[in-house]
């Protein structure tokens, strides 16, 4: 086994353009669940909307890349108004569905053939990254340890921690100004905070915007920095993945969703290079029985199972997380 | 012109290209594989469409003249057949299973020969066109849409009813479901397929599987959870992250590929005045009827039927009053997952086993059962019935968007929760 590559590519995946994206769309649902404690499971709609708001109108109708950036930040605000004023009154458990079910119509009309003309189906968009290429001072091929990362890869890592860096220090103040301590009674008890004369139905709205807009701004790093737009990444997989990282690092954290995506990102990443070595030195286990065997064909799929347990053990195990404070009893939501 | 031209394609013979996949679905293993696309050429306001035509059924020799399987295309006009090894293979379209208004542009294309190499992936593309014969109408094939409508929403009942009888008892919004139903598909497709059984053995199996698998996360993970206080937030990202590892460890062991039982996975339709159904159609929509209507009356009439009415009415009153509420919502779990991995495997029979296929369905479940009214196990009936149709009459509302047909079920969850937020049957709630 090649370990130092292993390694250094797992290292490599915990600061990359995916992390940071995913970093981004966890402080969104950050905003959402774990400071006004609405259940968005449609995370992966907003990252969609500001993927697309990007992709669409440079890459089809030659805008300018700086001048399509305001769409991503009125593209996240109107899918918010859009999901929340039909659910926000209702319990909890229907916000849930409906927004799972919203971010599934936004990645079905997205990679449908019928609009193929605009948003060009399960291929996606590319090439309306030529102005943010320009911008790129660095030239070259870079290398550390054994990870070698061209000079785009650099830029956009350096620009999208700075990213990250600026909306956690929005989110920081935020939620130390009166307009956060709102969100946290809301999310302690409703009708307290209902009775003291808020609006409640207002602040969760504000609150659903303020995160969907920064989970838009997520995967349209995500596309800028990948260089393509495609539907296969904002499934509602993308969501869950969210859900994993922001309870990984700790809910109602400012720094829990990032260290949560570098953990989470170098982690999966090391055990599908680890499989994926495995499968190719031929040193897959020989006792598992047949149809549990690691072949070349689903390694991959090893990341998600891992996911998905993750996500379930730390509900039930460590709710917190590693930064998170029992106090903050997020879990309550009802 | 356009058109001339694209006949004159389809008459070279057939059109082989390397199409990008289809899915963001993974496409595992490395064997030889036939695929391809039945569709529709039909012109609209001047543009050519290609419109999926399901059904169609295919048959493959191999160069010996032998039988190496049957392949009907799906609802996407897609079809996929694994094949033994590299060789010459024939393929012979049955036209007889083609719709009445359509016929192959060229006749050559009814039995074409294809070589296959090692790990290659063949593409067949067939295109069909208008016959001369007279053209169906649009309204002439809404009593067919309609039939179609309530097939599948019998199939979404009968699992969206353990779903809805759950939420009711224990408040869960189970976001796992979807893998139970896969569950009893996948089961009843390994017993067929690979144990050798014949599917009318396989499927209780595959309904044992679901019941199963309903007691042992019911003991061994929700009552535990729900005797340490856990919150229901905190069960329903649980079911998600159970769910999700559920989910590809199908995907990991089954692979990513649509597979169908051996027996009765090519029928032809018989005619029933304008509305035509193979026999399977018939016999799983019988199946749903009586169990749907089994599961009402012991609801309504049993001991045990009354009990679980009471804990979904109110847990604490049902429990002071002497009712086991452990064991009722027991008997959920495990009467749950028999409907969820019975409906899999007449979903199976109808579309195929697919991985995801429960994950598909959930959606749709939930949209049922919150268009019904949450918690209320007519209600998800209702709801189902009415999703069933809304994604069916999408493609005939919208036939060049067949592929968002599921939208047309979760745009219609969203409006009804707009006019009516307690849903169909349920009880209006003051909530915030």
């Amino acid at each position: 086994m090649q370990w130092d590559l292993i390694f250094s590519n797992a290292l490599y995946a915990a600061v990359a353009i995916n992390a940071i994206g995913y970093a981004l769309i966890a402080v969104g649902l950050n905003v959402h669940f774990g400071y006004t404690g609405l259940l968005n499971f449609g995370q992966a709609g907003f990252a969609a909307i500001g993927a697309y708001a990007v992709a669409v109108v440079v890459a089809q109708y030659d805008w300018s890349l700086w001048a399509a950036i305001p769409l991503i930040f009125v593209g996240g605000m109107l899918l918010g108004l859009l999901i929340g004023i039909p659910t926000l009154r209702l319990r909890a458990d229907y916000l849930a569905i409906v927004t799972i079910a919203a971010s599934e119509i936004i990645r079905l009309f997205l990679s449908s053939e019928r609009f193929r003309w605009l948003f060009g189906g399960t291929d996606g968009l590319q090439g309306f990254t030529g102005d943010m290429q320009e911008l790129n001072p660095f030239s070259g091929r870079f290398r550390v340890w054994a990870q070698s990362f061209g000079a785009y890869d650099l830029f956009m890592i350096l620009v999208g921690w700075s990213i990250v860096a600026l909306v956690s220090l929005l989110v920081y103040s935020l939620m130390r100004s009166p307009w956060g301590r709102v969100l946290r009674s809301i999310r302690e008890d409703e009708d307290a905070a209902r009775s003291l004369g808020k609006n409640v139905f207002s602040y969760k709205m504000q609150s659903l915007v303020v995160g969907g807009v920064i989970g838009a701004l997520g995967g349209a790093v995500i596309a800028i920095g990948n260089r393509a737009a495609q539907p296969g990444n904002y499934s509602t997989t993308l969501t869950f993945f969210a859900y994993t990282i922001l309870i990984l690092g700790g809910v109602a954290r400012v720094k829990g969703p990032i260290i949560g995506a570098m953990i989470f990102w170098f982690t999966i990443t090391l055990v599908d290079n680890v499989l994926a070595e495995a499968v190719r030195t031929d040193s897959v286990p020989e006792w598992l029985p047949s149809w549990l065997q690691v072949t070349d064909s689903n390694f991959g799929q090893v990341k998600f199972i891992i996911a998905g347990s993750a996500l379930a053990l730390l509900v039930v195990f460590r709710p917190q997380g590693i930064f998170g404070d029992r106090r903050e009893q997020v879990f309550d939501v009802r | 012109m356009i058109r001339r031209l694209l006949c004159s394609l389809a008459a070279i013979g057939v059109v082989i290209l390397a199409t990008p996949s289809g899915g963001a679905s993974a496409q595992d293993d490395s064997e030889e594989l036939l695929r391809g696309n039945v569709r529709n050429e039909v012109e609209v306001d001047g543009e050519v469409d290609r419109v999926p035509v399901e059904g169609v059924q295919l048959t493959v020799l191999d160069a010996t003249g032998a039988e190496v399987g049957v392949v009907t295309s799906d609802v996407e006009g897609r079809f996929e057949l694994e094949l033994p090894g590299p060789g010459d293979y024939t393929v012979r379209l049955d036209e007889g299973t083609l719709p009445d208004e359509v016929e192959l542009r060229d006749e050559a294309q009814a039995e074409l020969t294809v070589n296959v190499r090692p790990n290659e992936r063949q593409t067949l593309n067939y295109f069909l066109g208008e016959s001369l014969r007279q053209i169906q109408g649009r309204w002439d094939v809404l009593p067919q849409t309609i039939a179609n409508g309530i097939k599948f929403g019998l199939i979404i009942a009968i699992t969206a009813v353990g779903l809805s009888l759950i939420y009711g008892t224990t408040g869960l919004s189970n976001f796992g479901h979807g893998e139970l139903v896969a569950l009893g598909a996948v089961t009843a497709w390994w017993m067929n397929q690979s144990v050798g059984m014949h599917i009318l053995l396989a499927a209780p199996i595959g309904v044992l599987a679901g019941a199963a698998a309903g007691f042992l996360v019911e003991s061994g993970i929700w009552r535990p959870l729900r005797r340490s206080g856990t919150s229901l937030t905190s069960m329903m990202i649980v079911s998600i992250g159970a769910g999700l590892a559920t989910r590809y460890l199908f995907l990991y062991t089954f692979g990513g590929r649509s597979r169908a039982y051996r027996e009765y996975a090519v029928q032809s339709a018989v005619d029933i005045g304008p509305i035509s159904l193979t026999k399977r159609d018939m016999v799983s929509m019988a199946i749903c009827v009586v169990v749907l209507v089994g599961v009402a009356l012991f609801l309504q009439r049993s001991r045990q039927g009354k009990a679980i009415r009471a804990v979904s009415d109110n847990p604490e009153l049902s429990s002071a009053t002497g009712i086991n509420t452990n064991r009722v919502i027991l008997l959920v779990w495990v009467a749950g997952g028999a409907l969820a991995g019975l409906g899999g495997v007449l979903l199976g029979l109808d579309e195929q086993v697919r991985w995801n296929m429960g994950f598909t369905l959930l959606l749709l479940m939930f949209a049922a059962i919150t268009v019904g009214g949450l918690g209320n196990p007519y209600g998800a009936l209702a709801g189902a019935l009415l999703i069933g149709l809304a994604v069916e009459l999408w493609t005939w509302v919208f036939p060049g968007a067949v592929e968002l047909k599921t939208t047309g079920a979760l745009i219609t969850l969203i409006i009804v929760l707009l006019v009516r937020p307690q849903g169909l049957l349920g009880r209006k709630e003051r909530v915030g």
